[in-house]
């Protein structure tokens, strides 16, 4: 188990490492320049532009701007962003805690409530509730995220009037603790709301499924018919047999989830990191990106681990080495 | 009384648009101590009718009638929870795919474990434990299997696991599902010499459902041929698959190779299984019977006393009526 681990460890520093370099390259070979669009005008003067890319080290060749970049990255230091005067940490720093707190709250409640929804439906397969879950859950996996959003925003703000139309606190007052608290809460509703229709029908149709497939294998029969009741066949044999792609799955979602929410974050004017991203792309803003893709990397690489310790953990069949 | 009565059984298959008549008034008595082999193609029925006694078919698409009396009492009629008292107690099962019969990502130590608590929730571990350990000698397992997972097993293996786990409580009866119709004749000899051996010791009744006639031959005193979903003739091996009365056990008994007989063509049986949804208006293998009349096309043949412990269902076979 120690060298399984080790193995999966050793392996995610080298995706992070590769990651580093080729995030670096791809950016900077993707079309467009920030200095043209930090100088503004329609037409800007060379020299302005030549003091642009002197100033952010543009002008050295490739390698040596990678070898600045990346002894600096090795002292935990991701430099200037190259649109606001704050360094890229102070960015991304106020930025990722909104973003994981309606991302992991989404994630977390989608779980729970799509896999218990799963769980009852495979218990009934074929019954109303089977039959209603299912097709209900066609339509909301086919639903667009923003969609969805705008027809929450549409209805629950715009119409009833009872939640916020956008943003993650009222700018209008300034409340501190408990109230502050609250008041984040409730500008939470909508997008987590959003959030938790989207992914219940992936959580739902991956435990209803995958549970029925565990009732059909051989041993529950072997076990029912040792007169072990259905109960304790369900709770302590099929759920473990069964728990597995729901682990992948919400390793997957916690993996993606720093920008993960992009979308849902635009919709609600949600001060996160989806929309740094997406800003960083417009404005070509490569040390920020940078550092979004390094951090979105590290998120992936470790979580990939969880995941393959967890699996080793709950499945013996992977633990061969 | 016979440890196991089956009395007129019949057990159909309800789908959406259609019924399959999968066992048909099926009767037979397995004694104790007894060795019954069931044989038929697949399709006839023969597992149906064994996860119909089990109660282990899905019950809200099959419908069941008849009575299957285990020392008197009817299986088919019992509520769940006496149901669940006897399983294992009383009758114990050894399915085909035995490297699925545990669940693989628990010990198998564990599980039987576990399923030893099933009957005695409070016994002490120690003496689980020691229970356990002795099973796996009886059937030549290691110790280290306690600790091993179904995966870490071979085929064989596992098929000892399976029946150690089937003796745990050392049941009256044990039906064997094609229990070792997977292995290679090596270990499925090795394995039917040890059950034999074992059921000797224990007194056990064993009910033995395969397609391999050899397998019922060596291991059986009793033969029961099923076709289609119904019995065509039963009674003792030696009686059975010597002289063959039925013209499906005969023409079974011509699709198999014979080691001190003359080298011939095997000849197999014309034709196929019927469609099992269409009730049958008169014998069910008179389609593909070389000797059928019009009388079998007509009129459905009644298993009929040939001799002592035989019965023939055909109108060819000239036995004397049960009624």
């Amino acid at each position: 188990m120690r060298k399984y681990i080790l193995k999966r460890l050793g392996s995610g520093a080298l995706v992070v490492l590769f990651s580093v370099l080729f995030n670096f390259v791809i950016i900077r070979l993707a079309p467009g320049d920030p200095t043209r669009l930090l100088a503004g005008k329609d037409n800007p003067s060379p020299e302005t532009i030549a003091a642009l890319r002197e100033r952010f080290g543009l002008d050295k060749p490739l390698l040596e701007q990678f070898w600045i970049y990346f002894k600096q990255l090795l002292h935990g230091d991701f430099g200037y962003s190259y649109v606001s005067s704050l360094t890229v940490w102070e960015l991304i720093r106020s930025r990722i805690v909104p973003t994981l707190l309606i991302a992991f709250t989404g994630a977390f409640l989608g779980l729970l409530i799509g896999t218990a929804l799963g769980i009852i439906a495979a218990r009934k397969k074929g019954s109303k509730f089977d039959m209603f879950m299912c097709s209900i859950s066609y339509f909301f996996d086919s639903t667009p995220s923003f969609w969805l959003g705008l027809m929450m925003i549409l209805l629950f703000a715009s119409i009833l009037k009872w939640f916020p139309t956008y943003g993650m606190y009222n700018v209008r007052q300034n409340y501190t603790g408990m109230a502050h608290v609250l008041d984040v809460a409730y500008h939470m509703v909508l997008p987590v709301t959003t959030l938790v229709l989207i992914d219940i029908p992936y959580y739902f149709r991956i435990a209803r499924s995958s549970i029925l497939q565990t009732m059909s294998e051989d041993f529950i029969m072997t076990l029912r018919a040792t007169g072990m009741s259905e109960q304790k066949i369900f709770f302590k044999y099929v759920m473990r047999n069964a728990i597995i792609p729901t682990v992948t799955v919400f390793g997957i979602t916690l993996a993606y989830m720093i920008t993960g929410v992009a979308m849902i974050e635009i919709v609600f004017a949600w001060p996160g990191m989806g929309r740094l991203m997406l800003d960083s792309i417009t404005k070509r803003d490569y040390p920020t990106l940078s550092a979004i893709y390094l951090l979105l990397s590290i998120s992936v690489a470790v979580m990939t681990i969880v995941v393959d310790v967890v699996y080793a953990w709950i499945d013996p069949r992977i633990r061969i080495e | 009384m016979s440890l196991l009565e089956i009395k007129n059984v019949s057990i159909n298959y309800h789908t959406n648009d259609k019924t399959v008549y999968a066992v048909q008034d099926v009767s037979m008595n397995v004694d104790e101590q007894d060795s019954v082999g069931i044989v038929g193609e697949s399709g006839s029925g023969k597992s149906t009718l064994a996860m119909g006694i089990l109660r282990l078919l899905p019950e809200n698409i099959i419908e069941t009638s008849g009575e299957a009396l285990l020392e008197g009492e009817d299986i088919l009629a019992m509520d769940t929870k006496h149901l669940q008292e006897v399983r294992w107690m009383k009758m114990s099962v050894v399915f085909q795919k035995s490297m699925n019969a545990l669940s693989p990502v628990h010990r198998i130590g564990y599980q039987m474990e576990d399923i030893y608590r099933v009957h005695y929730p409070n016994e002490d571990k120690k003496v689980i434990q020691d229970k356990i350990y002795s099973l796996l000698k009886m059937v030549n397992l290691p110790e280290r299997v306690y600790m091993s997972y179904p995966h870490e097993l071979s085929g064989g293996m596992m098929q000892r696991v399976a029946i150690a786990l089937s003796l745990i409580f050392e049941p009256k009866l044990l039906i064997m599902d094609e229990a070792t119709t997977a292995l290679d004749v090596v270990t499925q000899t090795q394995i039917l010499n040890e059950i034999i051996d074992l059921e000797k010791n224990m007194n056990i009744a064993r009910i033995m459902i395969t397609h391999d006639m050899s397998v019922v031959a060596s291991t059986c005193k009793k033969v029961v041929v099923m076709y289609a979903g119904r019995i065509m003739e039963q009674g003792l091996v030696n009686d059975v698959l010597v002289n063959p009365q039925h013209p499906y056990t005969k023409g079974l008994m011509s699709s198999f190779p014979s080691f001190t007989g003359e080298r011939k063509n095997l000849k197999g049986i014309e034709g196929n299984l019927p469609d099992m949804s269409i009730y049958p208006t008169g014998c069910v293998f008179a389609p593909r019977c070389p000797f059928a009349t019009e009388r079998c096309h007509k009129e459905i043949p009644q298993l009929k006393k040939y001799g002592d412990n035989w019965e023939v269902a055909c109108f060819q076979s000239g036995g004397t009526s049960n009624e």
